[in-house]
């Protein structure tokens, strides 16, 4: 089957009547999964497995992919709304999401962040689209050595983040690194920090420390505060007012296309590799948004670019390890290997015989996104009304409603009463970090690349000898990473001396 | 103004409306369509929710599994059954929490077996569980494993990795696991001296890392492998147990090996014990103590549903094997597996906790 042809049959499958039912009802599914705090695209995705045993293929496909490309769109817009990301990968939008909705643009920001999102994912469908011919090729070029260098590279991006204050950032992130030393080695079977626990044997898991860090240290802050989320100043946005956000949220969106096509692409290619995690590409992309933005300093204060940026990298990111799943059967990401199983369920080869006889259940994969994710856009914006209305609720009533929800969420993941005292945990220390002003992203950045960077870089030396840096892709990864972190210490040596000769002026 | 509001409650009530549908959906799998009276064990059952504890993720293995057996043991307990994902500490959270669960027959659970008897051979810290005393109800399937080895490798037998002697490299995920201990007693029994690396994400990355080149293959069980092969992507060289299984009936036993190495006896003498951990499989029991005759009405239901032509069809569709084995037989497997001569038996150990 030629592309073309794969394309066409792909599309007309899609939006065919056998078809379009459970594209719909999927994504509406995922948009309220992904709403839910805790609850992510793989549970959505093991919620319908069962139900694929009696399903061809074009249909399965659609009403698993469909779900699982609305997660993010649903997430982010708790993430805007509540402080309360709703799944791990929308832990970027809470950077500038949140101050958003404190200056009363809540609704724009929703807008913005659904838009991105749809753009973002419909560019790494298309990426996907593009790249089958040389698929194989570029998978295998990343192995230990490479995501080894890759995760280090990502980890400067907290320089970017921190920028204000270099210290309490690098402060913030070893503290992050520390964290994910946390538990079993996997490398020598050594115990570390697990104060014989066994709790701690795995680690800590990822979604019950970014809702305590992030979620449960909103709830304290707004217990302390009183008043509601929205802020005492701004008042309650009418109806019509909201939709009036949404549109410039869109419009704005559409405006920033060259920022969303950049940070689509950095969220493809992390995608792409395995191992790497979705997380990541969401930090990375909004590092680059503040990087190569005019207003740097308003980032974290409210920048729609910062919502933009990374809402685009985390849907994109499912462009990118869908390519490697359909390569050659290796996941790029957790929800991807139940995708797997999936279409094993249904019967469908990947690898190879995909690309050579399947090509038009690719081309339904990548309608299905771009579909889905339309449909999420569009049903994510009805609710932007009713969160919005709900964040003007008091504290009293909102916060123990909220924190009920984020302890389910917490606990939901694995089923552990642990989880719901380290979310607890993280939210004291959170909530301490955002007093002291300590970035807590990169916090997160460095407990979610610690394990990535540790175990590769043991895998690459065992692999290819500590020589592997001078392999031609982890050498140029690397170079990059040096002048990059070069290019930011200069900058911020620079941006002192300016500030400290201002100061001067101002006192004479 | 007006419009538009309508528009949106009109908007939220298709999506209200389609989730319902989706929840119906899944409810409707789940109405029972035997209307008899029931009496006894089957009275209690009849409306209750039985967990079933899986020690690992959704979308494993074993997640999987009870995912396809579930509502056929709906079927045949009239219960309904609520999956119940425990992981962490490589199955044995899950496994201690079924072990210390309520004994009133409302609670399975699904066990990595030879897992949790190396564990607990190995007095590995955290194994708050005696594997004997659990009360099984049956076996889902037993493992063949297999070594699968890359296309692009260069080598096409067992035995010309056996010739090729020092330098190969063959990947595992964590220290102690499956993969590795896998690798570890192929290494002993056939005193082969290929380098085993641990530490790769898992079996997906492994296959990432075989496609590379970084490793030449890695073992792992027929069932994770199967579409891979069937694909033609890997080959598999050499698998567990004595007999060829049915679709690997051109690749040799580990058995068959046997007869090749310089000490058959003692290459033997591991293949049983590993064998015999093979055979414990993936069985599904209750906590001890849990009362006779709900145990009996369990294994039935077990038996019946595993037994049924639709869940055989589906497991086919879905490339999961079938092995199933009574509680009864369980217990004497478990026991054999537990029974290994003590030199064998620190063998085992040392390879569980890493030490070889």
């Amino acid at each position: 089957m030629g592309i073309v042809e794969g394309l066409l049959s792909g599309f007309l499958q899609a939006v065919s009547l056998d078809v379009f039912p459970y594209l719909f009802v999927g994504a509406v599914f995922g948009l309220l999964i992904g709403v839910i705090p805790g609850l992510s695209g793989h549970f959505a995705m093991a919620m319908i497995i069962p139900f694929l045993y009696s399903m061809d293929p074009a249909p399965g496909i659609a009403f698993l992919l469909g779900a699982h490309s609305t997660v993010a769109q649903g997430g982010g817009l708790t993430a805007i709304f509540f402080s309360t990301p709703g799944t791990g990968q929308n832990a970027a939008t809470l950077l500038d999401g949140p101050p958003m909705r404190d200056k009363g643009l809540g609704a724009m920001a929703a807008g913005a962040a659904l838009t991105a999102c749809f753009l973002g994912a419909t560019f790494g469908a298309v990426a996907l689209a593009l790249l089958l011919p040389v698929l194989q090729r570029i998978v295998l070029f990343f192995g230990p050595p490479e995501i080894f260098v890759l995760a280090l590279l990502a980890l400067t991006f907290v320089a970017v983040l921190g920028k204000e204050d270099i210290i309490r950032s690098l402060i913030a992130a070893l503290a992050g690194l520390l964290l994910a030393m946390i538990g079993l080695d996997n490398v020598t079977n050594t115990e570390r920090f697990t104060f014989g626990w066994l709790e701690l044997h795995d680690g800590l898991e990822l979604v019950p420390v970014i809702l305590g860090l992030f979620a449960v240290a909103e709830m304290f802050e707004l217990w302390v505060k009183g008043g509601s989320l929205s802020g005492p100043q701004t008042k309650m946005l009418s109806t019509r007012e909201t939709q009036k956000q949404i549109f410039q949220g869109i419009i704005t969106a559409f405006r920033h296309w060259w920022l969303i096509l950049r940070c689509s692409s950095i969220g493809a290619a992390m995608g792409l590799i395995p191992g790497l995690g979705s997380a990541p590409a969401a930090f990375v992309a909004y590092g680059h948004a503040k990087q190569s933005s005019k207003t740097p300093e308003e980032f974290g204060k409210g920048n729609i670019e910062g919502v933009i940026g990374s809402e685009a990298a985390n849907d994109a990111v499912e462009g990118g390890a869908l390519a490697s799943t359909i390569a050659f059967g290796v996941p790029g990401s957790s929800s991807m290997a139940i995708l797997l199983g999936a279409l094993f369920i249904l019967g469908v080869e990947t690898g190879p015989n995909m690309l050579t006889y399947h090509v038009d259940v690719i081309f339904v994969m990548i309608f299905t996104i771009i579909i889905g994710n339309f449909i999420g856009m569009v049903g994510g914006m009805f609710l932007v009304n009713p969160l919005s209305r709900a964040t003007g609720l008091r504290a009293s009533i909102l916060v123990p409603v909220l924190l009920v929800i984020v302890f389910t969420g917490a606990f939901a993941v694995q089923r552990s009463f642990f989880d719901i005292g380290i979310a607890l945990l993280f939210g004291v220390i959170g909530y301490l970090m955002k007093v002291l002003g300590y970035s807590r992203a990169a916090l997160l950045i460095g407990f979610v690349l610690g394990f990535t960077v540790e175990k590769n870089l043991y895998l690459a030396v065992q692999l290819s000898g500590p020589d592997f840096i001078f392999n031609p892709i982890p050498l140029t990864l690397a170079s990059i990473t040096v002048v990059f972190l070069a290019y930011n210490v200069w900058t911020i040596i620079r941006d002192r001396g300016q500030s400290k000769t201002t100061r001067a002026e101002q006192q004479e | 103004m007006m419009g538009r509001t309508r528009l949106i409650s009109r908007a939220a009530s298709i999506c209200l409306v389609s989730t319902l549908a989706l929840f119906c959906m899944s409810a409707c799998q789940k109405v029972d369509t035997n209307k008899e009276p029931k009496t006894g064990v089957a009275a209690f059952y009849d409306g209750r929710n039985i967990k079933w504890i899986i020690p690992y993720s959704p979308g494993g293995g074993y997640d999987e599994y009870a995912r396809l057996i579930s509502p056929y043991l709906e079927k045949y307990t009239g219960a309904r059954v609520d999956i119940y994902n425990m992981p962490g500490a490589g199955g044995l959270r899950g496994n201690n929490a079924l072990f210390g669960a309520a004994k009133n027959g409302l609670t399975i659970g699904s066990i990595n077996g030879s897992a949790m008897v190396t564990n607990e051979l190995a007095e590995m810290r955290g194994a708050n569980y005696k594997i004997s005393e659990f009360e099984f109800l049956g076996r889902i399937v037993s493992d063949t494993r297999v070594l699968v080895i890359s296309l692009d490798s260069g080598y096409e037998t067992f035995e010309q990795i056996w010739d090729a002697g020092e330098g190969v490299i063959i990947g595992a995920t964590g220290l102690g696991g499956s993969t590795f201990v896998d690798a570890v007693v192929a290494n002993e029994a056939f005193d082969l001296q290929l380098k085993i690396v641990h530490g790769f994400d898992s079996s997906s990355v492994l296959r990432q890392a075989m496609l590379r080149g970084d490793i030449i293959g890695s073992w792992g069980s027929w069932g994770s492998a199967l579409d891979a092969v069937d694909e033609g992507r890997h080959r598999v060289v050499l698998q567990s147990g004595i007999e060829r299984s049915a679709d690997l009936a051109d690749v040799p036993t580990a058995f068959e090996m046997a007869e090749k190495t310089p000490d058959p006896e003692h290459t033997r003498a591991i293949l049983a014990a590993w064998e015999s951990l093979h055979k414990v499989g993936r069985p599904v029991a209750v906590p001890p103590g849990t009362p006779p005759e709900r145990i009996q009405f369990l294994r039935e239901a077990f038996e019946k549903a595993l037994h049924d032509p639709e869940l055989i069809a589906k497991a086919e569709k879905s490339g999961r094997v079938i092995r199933y084995a009574s509680g009864e037989e369980m217990t004497q497997l478990v026991e054999e597996a537990m029974q290994m001569p003590d030199n064998i038996k620190q063998f085992f150990i040392s390879a569980v906790k890493g030490q070889l």
